[in-house]
């Protein structure tokens, strides 16, 4: 129903136009379509939405890795399965586990090669709840269109790990910039590196939100 | 109504993983020795050697209680691997008396006695003529015993004197039985147990009860246990006719040389033949697996399992298979061993039976969730490989790339007992790196003068780091560093040993400050990871 072109003469009639709207729409209950995100992307990302498409944009050494990964433990966490495609075989596994995931219901797929990246992702988008893929660079969009379909179609989670240099070609429900921040517990020379607390910006449609993540 | 069970020879080596450690170590022989496996709760016992029996080790008891019951006790993990590759050299021995032999596990095999029973006149020509060819062999631990049906023999091998096989007569096999607590049934579902806590603990008690009722109360599986207490097959129904066109066969061209290769085919076939049996509403308990190599040599070999074989299980037989075959460690000679790769391997069902089903989670959960998983594991291992496909399994160790082991999607991986692991003395401390880089990217560590920072042998840096130079994060300031941290590794082994130390460093990129881990070793400095 196209409410825009209504004349905006008549309040009265929009709204119960939008009341009728909002009772015949057919109901499905969110709680089945959502997987609830832990750790301290919560408050910034509460939900993900089943079938969508979540771009994780960092450069390296910002911190995308481990929030794509506190992603992936949302699927761990509410026993479903979580996959990662690991382009050069760099994820560090223990990363993960710090991350939240349940090791046992994780799988890695190291140094697929690029050309057949887009096949890898459409074989575990079939199979698990959420994909994580780091974006080759050149990938082509449409491999990238027909792999949101896919997920779309599967109700899978995609998130794609994108960054200045491999930026992800296609649209995406909502994007996380991640964009680092300083490192505490470090001086010259002595003291530990502490978790840090990066700065996030999620953007979902015209929504923003920005925020610091708790170590 | 049913027939009675065929009559089967059983040939059974008692302790066979004992014998096969002890074989592969000699120091063994005089030593008390109990091979373990990982159960349910921990490692429990699977076999133990006679002096260790004496002392009071079971099979079933756990670790420390068999080392508390038997000091000076040697125990070794299970190696099945390596006990298949032992058996076939027993399986080779019998092959020459009868082609129609059934291997049950390492350590167990079986034939039906009616064609070589009456070639070598009649149940006691047949075991002295198996005993004869064994003993040529130089096998004299192997127990021979002749019943009707598999349960029946493997029980009448147990029970043989060391060199006399027992026969029992036919029909006589129930009453034999009876005596035998419900231990021996072996059942994965601890059935024995409950049994013997209702007040039954010997199979004859068992067989007793009515059919139908111990259907009733305790399903399919106590309803074959049942059968197999009174001395009947198994199933029921007569074997269904295989219908011809069930064979998987997959040719390997180039031949495989490598037992992995060969399994990973065999992997997918046996998969395959489960799903178009399944489909068919049937399941087979026993398979024949053939393989053939360039030069035109063949092994056929029949595998049953006590319950419905698995495709999972099917692979690890076919891999205990050619692992025997390929290597050459059969030991019976050169001859019968491969001297080029596989290049055929094909699976024949030999006997069906409908299938009663598995039981699924009520909620489907979990167990869908892990199958749908599997297979797009699977599929993904048929397009990046089968060693790209991994999982991680954490393992102790100092640096970020020695702490976890890359597992291959398929394989055992042990998960560590303990919900926290504890820490590693000499371990990186701080947060895990999201990204760790192996080899090493190549890096330039330099003090304020330019030039590079080395660690002398007391663990004194020459200089504060000032800039980190590289490809990797290109020409970048250092913010804050920690360390050095001087590793020594292995400084016992003159060419092992490496010393280096580490140190953590914060450069300051355009985009935003980026901690990593650099190795100084030999002069030259390498990011080893980078906390993203």
């Amino acid at each position: 129903m196209a409410l825009a072109t209504l004349p905006s003469r008549d309040p009265a009639a929009r709204a119960r136009l939008v009341e009728v709207h909002g009772r015949t729409r057919p109901l499905v209950l969110a709680r089945a379509r959502t997987l609830t995100v832990p750790g301290p992307l919560r408050p910034l990302l509460p939900e993900l939405v089943r079938g969508s498409v979540v771009v994780v944009d960092g450069a390296a050494g910002t911190g995308a890795t481990t929030a794509a990964l506190s992603l992936c433990a949302a699927a761990t966490a509410a026993g479903e399965w979580a996959a990662v495609i690991d382009l050069d075989g760099t994820l560090g596994g223990e990363a993960g586990a710090a991350a939240g995931v349940a090791l046992e219901r994780f799988a890695v797929a190291r140094r697929v090669p690029p050309d057949r990246w887009a096949t890898a992702v459409a074989v575990l988008l079939d199979g698990v709840s959420v994909v994580m893929a780091e974006v080759p660079r050149h990938a082509r969009a449409g491999d990238a269109h027909r792999l949101v379909a896919r997920a779309r179609e599967r109700g899978t989670v995609l998130v794609p790990l994108a960054g200045p240099r491999n930026p992800w070609p296609a649209t995406a429900t909502t994007r996380v910039h991640v964009e680092g921040g300083p490192w505490p517990g470090l001086d010259t020379g002595s003291g530990l590196l502490a978790d840090r607390t990066p700065t996030v910006r999620v953007v979902a449609g015209t929504r923003e939100r920005v925020g610091v993540l708790a170590g | 109504m049913s027939s009675p069970a065929e009559r089967t020879l059983c040939v059974w080596c008692p302790d066979w993983p004992v014998t096969v450690a002890r074989r592969g170590d000699p120091t063994l022989v005089d030593q008390p020795v109990a091979v373990v496996e990982r159960g349910a709760h921990g490692l429990v016992v699977r076999a133990a050697s006679g002096d260790a029996r004496r002392e009071g080790v079971r099979r079933g008891l756990r670790r420390r209680e068999a080392e508390a019951c038997c000091p000076g006790l040697a125990v070794l993990e299970a190696d099945p691997a390596a006990e298949a590759r032992a058996f076939e050299t027993v399986a080779r021995v019998v092959e020459a008396v009868t082609p129609g032999l059934v291997l049950e596990r390492p350590g167990v095999l079986t034939f039906p006695t009616r064609g070589p029973a009456r070639y070598f006149g009649g149940d006691e020509g047949l075991c002295r003529r198996v005993d004869a060819a064994l003993a040529e062999a130089d096998l004299v631990v192997a127990r021979i015993g002749i019943a009707d049906g598999t349960f029946g023999a493997q029980l009448a091998a147990r029970r043989a004197a060391r060199g006399a096989a027992l026969v029992v007569p036919p029909g006589a096999t129930p009453a034999f039985l009876g005596d035998w607590p419900v231990e021996v049934l072996d059942d994965a579902d601890e059935l024995p147990l409950l049994l013997s806590r209702l007040g039954l603990p010997r199979l004859g008690a068992f067989a007793a009860l009515p059919s139908a009722a111990v259907l009733a109360r305790f399903g399919p599986a106590g309803a074959r246990a049942h059968r197999r207490a009174r001395g009947l097959d198994e199933h029921p129904a007569r074997p269904v006719p295989v219908p011809p066109e069930l064979v998987e066969t997959c040719e390997l061209d180039p031949p495989a040389t490598r037992v992995d290769e060969a399994a990973f085919a065999a992997k997918g076939l046996a998969d395959r033949l489960f799903d178009r049996l399944a489909a068919l509403g049937l399941t087979c308990i026993q398979v024949v697996v053939e393989a053939e190599t360039e030069h035109g040599e063949r092994l056929a070999r029949r595998w049953r399992h006590e319950h419905a074989l698995t495709p999972g299980a099917l692979a690890t037989r076919v891999r205990w298979q050619l692992d025997g075959w390929l290597t050459g460690d059969g030991g019976t000679g050169e001859e019968d061993d491969a001297t080029a790769g596989i290049t055929l391997v094909r699976l024949r069902p030999d006997q069906v039976v409908p299938a009663t089903g598995r039981q699924l989670g009520f909620w489907g959960g979990d167990a869908a969730a892990g199958d749908r998983a599997d297979r797009a594991l699977v599929r993904l291992q048929a397009v990046a490989g089968p060693g790209s496909v991994v999982t991680v399994a954490p393992c102790g160790g100092r640096l970020p790339s020695e702490r976890v082991r890359w597992v291959p999607w398929g394989e055992a991986r042990d998960d560590p007992a303990g919900p926290e692991a504890p820490s590693w003395p000499g371990a990186v401390p701080g947060p895990p790196p999201a990204r760790v880089y192996e080899p090493r990217l190549a890096v330039s560590l330099l003090g304020a003068d330019g030039e590079p920072v080395t660690v002398s042998g007391r663990g004194e840096a020459s200089a504060a780091p000032a800039r980190l130079v590289g490809d990797a994060l290109g020409d970048a300031e250092v913010v804050a560093w920690g360390g050095p941290w001087p590793q020594d590794v292995r400084w016992w082994d003159r060419v092992c040993r490496r010393r280096g130390s580490l140190w953590h460093v914060v450069a300051r990129t355009p985009a935003t400050d980026v901690a990593c881990l650099v190795v100084v070793e030999a002069g030259q400095a390498g990011i080893e990871a980078i906390y993203d």
